[in-house]
């Protein structure tokens, strides 16, 4: 067991570490040098001043070759300095931005995933129980529906219908904290787009347990139908749902992209833009790794609690 | 069904011809009566070609051309002269949808097919040789299955953006042509390359899962007994059994990449400006939604539409191809 979780352990490792590269690799050769432009788009400078520029360049540590930088970054990164920001918010440190922006995202994405997660299990059960009849065919099919419909048609849409339509809601904008009204659409949109995972699997894992012969014997014994579905069905059940985990995390990231870029919410997602609008090295690599961590983490987490949760597992 | 009477019932099953012994339907007659019981798959079927043969001739029948700008008459209503009306320098809203429409078929087309290519290139060559190279290339492609897929796209649609651009100035020095300045197209060529460097893995993956098993078959062993070779194999067996599942991911990748391009363009990644894409005209629509909510209701309706068409499309197509199911 303890070595199945070391190999995976070096795997994600030493894919985090691939990425890494690759992504400084495509930033090196391929977006353009950043301090040219500043001077280009001329927002931060009015000349294009050799000299001005190579100092620029020395100062953010961008005239040594490729493989010296990224050693240098890796370097860096690991003691906490992820570097400053070098056109978004001059000068700024990324992680002081990235320590501001996340948490307003994981905020987002906890609730999210909480009602998500919630509304998504208690429908996979139910279409479940119902198999074949009418409630199971109207969820399966919503579902279905709502998984075709992109965040970014969802939420203009919602806008539509919430503030023009039925007026019952201001415009959100921006970010007032989790309980404050204007969070409720945002959570909710990105809860929408993860909820068809949730519920396609928690449906699927039911159908299967509930053909389950103890199942059956707990029915013959008299116990009462909410008590089996409590004590015998919903462990087995909720098992395999962990195990989406990554999927519901690459959703979260999906969904707030689009909505903190159409709310204008500082989070992760909308820096994400920023960043790769203008070209800001340290702030697009601070982007892959907090995002390649968020994935790779929560891979391993399922590696970890799986065998916690499932026995079977356990013993092979 | 519990409406229809017993006899209508014993009719039928009298009319089917599937009880006849002489009556032999092929596996994807089979498929293709299966699907059409389901009308939610028929119905996305029919939105998903309306929307393919609308890419093909749109330009010939829009109205307008869709750059073409007349500030007067901007933001107008839906009327005759303007079927859905103007936007906010006065285009045509049905030709610049006309034209999204092409972008978006045109993309998905584009990456769907590098994609295949790519992903039956790798997941043959991992099913059949496997191996060290196998294990590498099914690392790579689970690593990339596992990052978010939009934000790959937006890294590599931006790192690979500048490069391309310095190369056709080279090649444009070089050789004095023309063509490499026009940078028009280079938006789709590099929205569709990196859609199609995150698709394939999911193709390869399939393929392997294919080869893999069906080299474990009988027939296989005879073929191979009687000296076929490994791409003969390739070619007549396990391709032949992959199609089913194969023309499901198909749809399902041309439905993804057109909810990505439209996407990408939306966050003003993809597809630049004046170059219409469903996901431009929608952000573009963004600025003035509360006084002319139409800019962007036509846009965010077609996409639902056009994605919902390609889900219900694929799930019946899924269906109908898995000759386990409900034979």
């Amino acid at each position: 067991m303890a070595s199945f979780l070391l190999l995976r352990l070096l795997r994600w490792t030493a894919g985090l570490f691939l990425i890494l590269f690759v992504t400084y690799g495509m930033m090196f050769y391929g977006a353009g040098d950043p301090i040219r432009m500043m001077f280009i788009q001329g927002e931060d400078f009015d000349s294009e001043d050799e000299v001005v520029m190579l100092a620029l360049r020395k100062k953010y540590g961008l005239d040594e070759p490729f493989l010296a930088q990224f050693g240098n970054y890796l370097n860096k990164l690991t003691q906490g300095d992820w570097g400053r920001s070098i056109r978004l918010q001059v000068d700024r440190p990324v992680l002081e931005i990235v320590k501001f922006r996340l948490p307003i995202s994981m905020q987002l994405g906890f609730a999210a995933t909480v009602i998500g997660a919630a509304a998504g299990i208690a429908l996979g059960i139910i279409a479940a129980l119902y198999h074949n009849r009418w409630l199971d065919r109207l969820i399966v099919s919503t579902v279905l529906f709502i998984n075709g419909i992109p965040t970014f048609v969802i939420l203009p849409m919602l806008l539509l219908l919430l503030v023009l339509q039925l007026k019952v809601i201001n415009v959100p904008y921006g970010w007032n904290g989790l309980f404050h009204i204007d969070a409720a659409l945002p959570v909710a949109v990105i809860s929408i787009g993860i909820l068809p995972i949730v519920v396609r699997q928690t449906r699927s894992a039911m159908l299967e347990v509930k053909s389950q012969l103890y199942v059956r014997t707990a029915r013959a014994k008299g116990m009462p139908e909410s008590r089996i579905i409590l004590r015998h069905m919903l462990r087995p059940v909720l098992t395999p749902v962990v195990t989406t985990l990554g999927l519901i995390m690459i959703g979260l990231i999906n969904g707030s992209l689009f909505v903190e870029y159409i709310l204008n919410i500082p989070g992760f997602g909308l820096l994400t833009i920023e960043g790769i609008k203008k070209v800001d090295y340290p702030i697009i690599m601070a982007v892959a790794v907090v995002g390649t961590l968020i994935i790779f983490i929560s891979n391993f987490l399922v590696d970890i609690i799986y065998p916690i949760l499932d026995p079977r597992v356990r013993a092979q | 069904m519990s409406a229809e009477t017993a006899t209508a019932k014993r009719s039928r099953v009298i009319d089917d011809k599937s009880l006849s012994l002489e009556y032999h339907r092929s596996l994807w007659q089979d498929a293709a009566r299966r699907f059409r019981k389901n009308w939610l798959a028929v119905g996305g079927l029919f939105v998903v070609a309306a929307f393919l043969i609308l890419a093909l001739v749109g330009p010939h029948i829009a109205p307008y051309d869709f750059l073409e700008q007349n500030i007067v008459k901007a933001f107008q209503g839906p009327s005759a002269a303007h079927f859905l009306g103007t936007d906010d320098l006065g285009r045509d809203v049905f030709s610049r949808m006309l034209h999204g429409a092409r972008t978006a078929a045109l993309v998905a087309f584009l990456s769907t097919s590098i994609s295949l290519v790519i992903g039956i290139l790798v997941g043959a060559w991992s099913g059949i040789h496997g191996g060290r190279t196998d294990e590498l290339l099914m690392w790579i492609s689970d690593l990339i299955q596992a990052m978010p897929g939009l934000l790959l796209v937006i890294l590599i649609n931006t790192t690979l953006r500048r490069p391309i651009i310095n190369w056709f100035d080279l090649l444009y020095e070089q050789t004095k042509n023309p063509f490499y300045l026009n940078t028009l197209w280079l938006d789709y060529v590099l929205v569709f390359s990196a859609l199609a460097l995150i698709a394939w893995p999911g193709l390869a993956r399939l393929v392997r899962g294919q080869v893999l098993s069906i080299n474990e078959e009988d027939y296989v062993l005879a073929a191979r007994a009687l000296g076929a070779s490994q791409w003969h194999i390739m070619l007549r067996h396990v391709i032949p059994n992959a199609l089913g599942p194969l023309v499901v991911a198909i749809t399902a990748s041309m439905g993804g990449a057109v909810t990505m391009e439209a996407g990408l363009s939306f966050l003003g990644i993809g597809v630049q400006p004046p170059n219409a894409s469903w996901g431009s005209i929608l952000e573009e629509g963004r600025r003035y939604w509360q006084i002319f909510p139409h800019l962007i209701l036509i846009p965010a309706v077609t996409i639902g539409v056009i994605q919902v068409a390609f889900v219900f499309l694929g799930d019946g197509l899924n269906d109908a191809l898995d000759p386990r199911r409900n034979s």
